[in-house]
């Protein structure tokens, strides 16, 4: 009797078991979009671009297998690495400019609202508005406010009585990566901002009034206890923007050209990567081996970088209660 | 040393008043403690008097010295909140001298003062762990350690104990209270519990809907309450209530119907009642005995009988009052859905009349 | 049930048999693929004539963005899915989709004597010696000039570097912006330079160039390019960052006496209205020659891979006659590079006269074969040189360094 029972399942068991294969066909269901979508969008191009990267390439056709060859016409070329050094320093500059610029802004921007003054909520809106305008879009209105001629802020200059400031913004090498770089910061700034103040929102108000009981000032208060509290916000909007940095290409595209114009002032990988990779009508033909050892180069860096300051900055994070 | 005076305390959020103008006076030493249901702005007198809150009338003297224009950390006062609100990327020994540092003390008198407050809360073991290591009642033991670093003249406490289970409540409330000695400072506390308050305060003050109803030592308060109010809220289980109606009255005697039909006579200040005004006739538990022995008889039945062995409370249902209970010193054998008879004495009873205020009784 | 299926079985055959017919009497198809957008209703009425007189060949033109057509270009030919006959680009960028054997070798196939061997130099590989494409039209720098302003403000026409400099510091004197020609888009810097530096450089240096007599540190293009720099005094305010736009505007609005461009503009300031007129860029010295640059924009070329060659091949001689010449230059008001055509446009007849002194647009012609091309050396350059980054000798060492690095 015992022996059946065990090897023969009652009825009950045997709904169970559909039960449970019914779910396990729902997950596969539930994830099988995901992972499509995955593959053929993320690791395929991937590792296309890492097969490409091997090959010597005669225009769009395949040629010989050359290994390390197209990696090493990039890194060590003086024709090719001198415009990887240059652009790659601008994207450092572009790092360490929104950092400063954009994520400080923010943040003092997040401080400013968490305090929810009066109008906060227009505030709120009137900083995030710029986030879901096309980036398209803003590189051709500020492409045009910069204008040096008929550009709203030389216009502006000249009528408060500051002619001299008025300058070819996007025309010297001086200027036009700081103009990009502010106009990347007024369009995103809202967004980091938002990050900002939902983690400020997120610690408990008992903290910041024990801390104004202990005496902190206001600027102790975001010293000692706001701001290390906003760890994880920060290591979000680090790494974002570390990526977002060392991908940036539509701002200096739009509003300098392929080419980085001035004099390659605005330079970035990402521009060097479309350059090499598919030509421009100036540059030169397309070459698709040099341009995949380019990409897979930079997603290599931006990976490595990006996982180590992730791994750095979550540690420094402490769960809250 | 720290006396405390509210003079007209009145705070509105919006234009919704949630305190009344407050009037009360804390001596010095006194520990206090502000009792009522939530909501009642408990609370909110608390974070009045710490300087979260701004006033929006009234003064706030602390020793005589007006503090409701200063900011909250020079109100010369400490407080520890519900949550305990420990820092919490901070370990116990830089959660409690966070005060002192920030005050520019020197490292060696940080050292001190959080090593003495942690010798006196047993925290010299945990000095550095952070607070996510930490039991509930470790914890609060921090938040006390950091309001005892800073010396505080007052000490604020917002419902300290209401994270915390039973038995550790009942051990930390011991605790408070000896600490209290141990201090010699004033303390303020909050809580909903009129367990809490009773055992620990030197002063209760009830509060309810923003008004401050009676101030006073435990006992008077249970004692007398001043209203039907305080008389309900203070002392477990509650007192039973009675509606009824004067049915006569002869300058200072009175004579009361019970809506039951049970009538009884008593002297009070003359003209205080007159005839067809309402009442309520308060008795407390312990007040009522079974049996028919007392001056007012009763019947309930009985609906849920505990019985502990030296005591047993009932709770009947009579046509007078659904849920009452008594409290019997000892064991008394009912059974659920017995019919029995309760009676009590009229000179252990409190009486309140339409207005719901105390009527004392007189001779 | 034998009956049925019997008559389904016909049904079925006769079918197909009609559908076999249908394709036999149908016309071949053609795609034909091209980047100039504003041309798409010229073109058609071009093809209209075309299939008039060849009914069984229908041509679809499909005009794709300018910028990125060489990409979709490549991109689909390499996918199997390029048209059958398409507009190529000219030099270097012919060499993308002509060397890896896209493309059909046309000499022998078709014939292509109204085309002059310069302008089949265009659409040559030059590893094969094959033609690839034939050649549509060329384009021509010249400067245009503002008939009104010049006669407002009494400046005489410049035919000398020192006249042209005097020219451009009167109407400079009178408020009026000389040269609407700024930097921000290098590749018009590239253009300005086309219209001064062959007169400086003189007749022979293209040919030592390319033929490696010289290299472009050569003194010649250091002097040019030091002449040339001169001219940053009468660009617009601000010129480092005046755009292709920007400068358009400037000089259609009569705020910029002016423009250094190409004949592609003409158009522009025909249907913008501007009383102008064209002139070659100025003579070194008195009586010296006034060169103009000039490039040939592109041809027609046909899929190697085309299902319907014999028809391509068909519309691609068509383009190399002087009937489809004409239609070129009357519809589209270009210069054809095919022979024959009466230009009626005086404006083109204009450019056409100055192609009687001309000289490569060196950097387009002969160096964008290789990385870093000619091209961007030279606007990368012209860009330091008017910001004051660098001198011409730094320029033209910066150039010629490049160039050979890119053997």
């Amino acid at each position: 009797m015992a022996q059946r029972t065990a090897t023969i399942k009652t009825p009950f068991e045997n709904a169970l078991a559909r039960r449970r294969q019914l779910r396990k066909l729902w997950l596969v269901f539930l994830l099988f979009p995901a992972i499509a979508i995955l593959l053929t969008f993320v690791f395929l191009p991937m590792a296309s671009a890492i097969l490409y990267s091997v090959y010597e390439w005669d225009g769009l056709v395949r040629g010989e297998f050359i290994g390390l060859g197209n990696f090493q016409k990039v890194l060590l070329d003086p024709r090719n690495n001198q415009f990887l050094i240059n652009a790659f320093f601008n994207n450092v500059k572009v790092f360490i400019a929104l950092m400063l610029v954009q994520n400080g802004l923010a943040l003092i921007l997040a401080l400013f609202l968490a305090r929810e003054p009066k109008g906060y909520r227009f505030y709120q809106i009137a900083f995030f508005l710029p986030v879901i305008l096309s980036t398209v879009i803003i590189g051709f209105q500020w492409k045009l406010f910069l204008n040096p001629i008929f550009g709203l802020v030389n216009t502006l200059l000249r009528s408060v009585g500051l002619g001299d400031w008025a300058m070819p913004w996007l025309g010297l090498p001086e200027t036009a990566l700081g103009a990009m770089i502010l106009v990347n910061a007024w369009h995103w700034v809202g967004f980091p901002t938002l990050v900002f103040l939902a983690a400020i929102h997120r610690i408990p108000k008992d903290l910041i009034e024990a801390a104004r009981l202990d005496g902190a000032s206001e600027w102790m208060i975001a010293r000692d206890i706001i701001w290390p509290l906003m760890a994880p916000a920060v290591t979000i909007i680090v790494v974002l923007t570390f990526i977002g940095s060392f991908n940036w290409f539509e701002i200096p595209y739009i509003m300098g050209g392929l080419e980085g114009s001035p004099a390659y002032s605005t330079d970035m990988l990402g521009l060097l990567f479309y350059r090499t990779a598919f030509g421009s009508v100036s540059a030169g033909n397309s070459d698709f081996g040099t341009g995949s050892a380019l990409a897979v180069l930079i997603f290599i860096f931006i990976f490595t970088f990006s996982t180590i300051a992730t791994r750095y900055l979550t540690s420094r994070e402490v769960e809250l209660s | 040393m720290a006396t405390i005076e509210l003079r007209d305390v009145t705070k509105d959020f919006g234009g919704v008043q949630v305190i009344h103008g407050a009037n009360l006076s804390i001596e010095d030493n006194e520990f206090v403690v502000f009792v009522g249901p939530s909501g009642c702005g408990k609370s909110t007198l608390l974070r009045l008097l710490s300087g979260l809150e701004e006033l929006s009338a009234g003064e706030i003297y602390i020793d005589g010295e007006r503090i409701d224009h200063l900011p909250p950390a020079r109100r010369g006062l400490a407080m520890v909140f519900q949550s305990y609100a420990l820092y919490p990327h901070m370990t116990v020994y830089q959660n409690m001298s966070y005060a002192l540092k920030v005050a520019r003390k020197s490292k060696q008198e940080i050292e001190e003062k959080v090593r003495a407050a942690a010798e006196i809360l047993q925290l010299t073991e945990l000095l550095d762990r952070k607070p996510k290591a930490l039991s509930g009642g470790q914890r609060q033991r921090v938040a006390i350690g950091r309001a005892i670093v800073r010396d505080p003249s007052v000490f604020l406490f917002d419902e300290p104990l209401s994270n915390l289970d039973a038995k550790l409540r009942v051990q930390m409330r011991i605790e408070l209270t000896n600490l209290h000695k141990q201090l010699q400072s004033t303390m303020i506390y909050v809580t909903h519990d009129q367990v809490e308050a009773m055992t620990m305060a030197d002063k209760i003050v009830v509060m309810r809907s923003g008004h401050i109803e009676q101030v006073g030592a435990p006992l008077d308060l249970f004692n007398k309450p001043v209203n039907k109010f305080v008389a309900g809220f203070i002392g477990s289980p509650a007192m039973n209530f009675f509606k009824g109606q004067i049915i006569s009255a002869d300058e200072g005697t009175y004579e009361a119907q019970l809506d039951n039909g049970t009538q009884f006579k008593f002297k009070a200040q003359a003209g205080r009642l007159t005839v067809q005004d309402s009442i309520d006739l308060g008795v407390r538990p312990e007040d009522l005995q079974p049996g028919n022995t007392g001056a007012g008889t009763l019947m309930g039945k009985a609906t849920a009988v505990e019985r502990l062995g030296a005591q047993t409370y009932a709770y009947l249902s009579s046509p007078i009052n659904e849920n009452m209970i008594i409290h019997y010193a000892g064991d008394l054998d009912i059974q659920s859905g017995e019919e029995i008879e309760v009676s009590f004495n009229l000179d252990s009873c409190h009486l309140f009349g339409p207005d719901e205020q105390r009527i004392e009784f007189e001779g | 049930m034998n009956a049925i299926r019997k008559f389904a079985s016909m049904a079925v055959l006769s079918t197909a048999t009609f559908a076999y017919a249908g394709t036999a009497l149908a016309q071949t198809e053609l795609d034909f693929w091209s980047w100039r957008q504003e041309d798409v209703k010229a073109y058609n009425e071009i093809i209209a004539a075309f299939e008039e007189q060849n009914p069984d060949i229908k041509v679809t033109f499909t005009a794709h963005e300018a910028t990125s057509y060489n990409t979709i270009l490549t991109t689909a030919l390499a996918g199997g899915a390029g048209p059958d006959i398409m507009h190529t680009r000219s030099y270097g960028s012919l060499e993308a989709i002509a060397a890896p054997g896209y493309l059909e070798p046309l000499d022998g196939k078709i014939d292509l004597s109204a085309l002059s061997d310069d302008e089949l130099l265009g659409t040559t590989l030059r590893s094969d010696g094959h033609v690839y494409a034939v050649p549509f039209a060329s384009q021509t720098i010249v400067i245009f000039y503002n008939k009104d302003l010049f006669e407002q403000h009494d400046v005489a026409l410049p035919e000398t570097w020192d006249e042209f400099l005097a020219a451009s510091q009167k109407f400079k004197d009178a408020g009026v912006i000389p040269l609407a020609n700024g930097l921000a888009d290098a590749w018009t810097m590239e253009i300005m330079s086309g219209a001064f530096l062959p007169n400086f450089y003189g007749k022979d240096f293209f040919g030592d160039v390319t033929s490696g007599a010289t290299d472009f540190e050569d003194e010649r293009f250091v002097n040019a390019l030091e002449k040339f720099e001169a001219l940053k005094d009468y660009m617009p305010q601000g010129y480092e960052g005046v755009d292709y736009a920007t400068m358009k505007q400037l000089f259609s609005a009569g705020q910029a006496a002016m423009f250094v461009g190409g004949s592609f503009d003409i158009p522009t300031f025909v249907s913008a209205g501007v009383n102008f007129d064209i002139m070659q860029g100025p003579a070194a010295e008195e009586g010296g020659p006034r060169m103009v640059a000039t490039w040939l924009d592109g041809g027609y070329g046909v899929n190697a891979a085309s299902e319907n060659k014999e028809a391509a091949l068909k519309f691609i001689q068509f383009t190399a006659t002087q009937p489809f010449a004409q239609m070129l230059t009357d519809k589209l008001a270009n210069v054809p590079a095919v022979d024959g055509a009466k230009i009626s446009d005086p404006m083109l007849a204009k450019v056409s006269e100055f192609h009687a002194e001309a000289t490569p647009y060196i950097m387009l012609v002969a160096f964008r074969f290789n990385k870093p091309t000619g091209s961007t050396l030279l606007q990368n350059g012209l860009q330091e040189l008017f910001t004051d980054k660098k001198t011409a000798a730094e320029v033209a060492a910066d150039i010629s360094a490049g160039i050979k690095s890119a053997e």
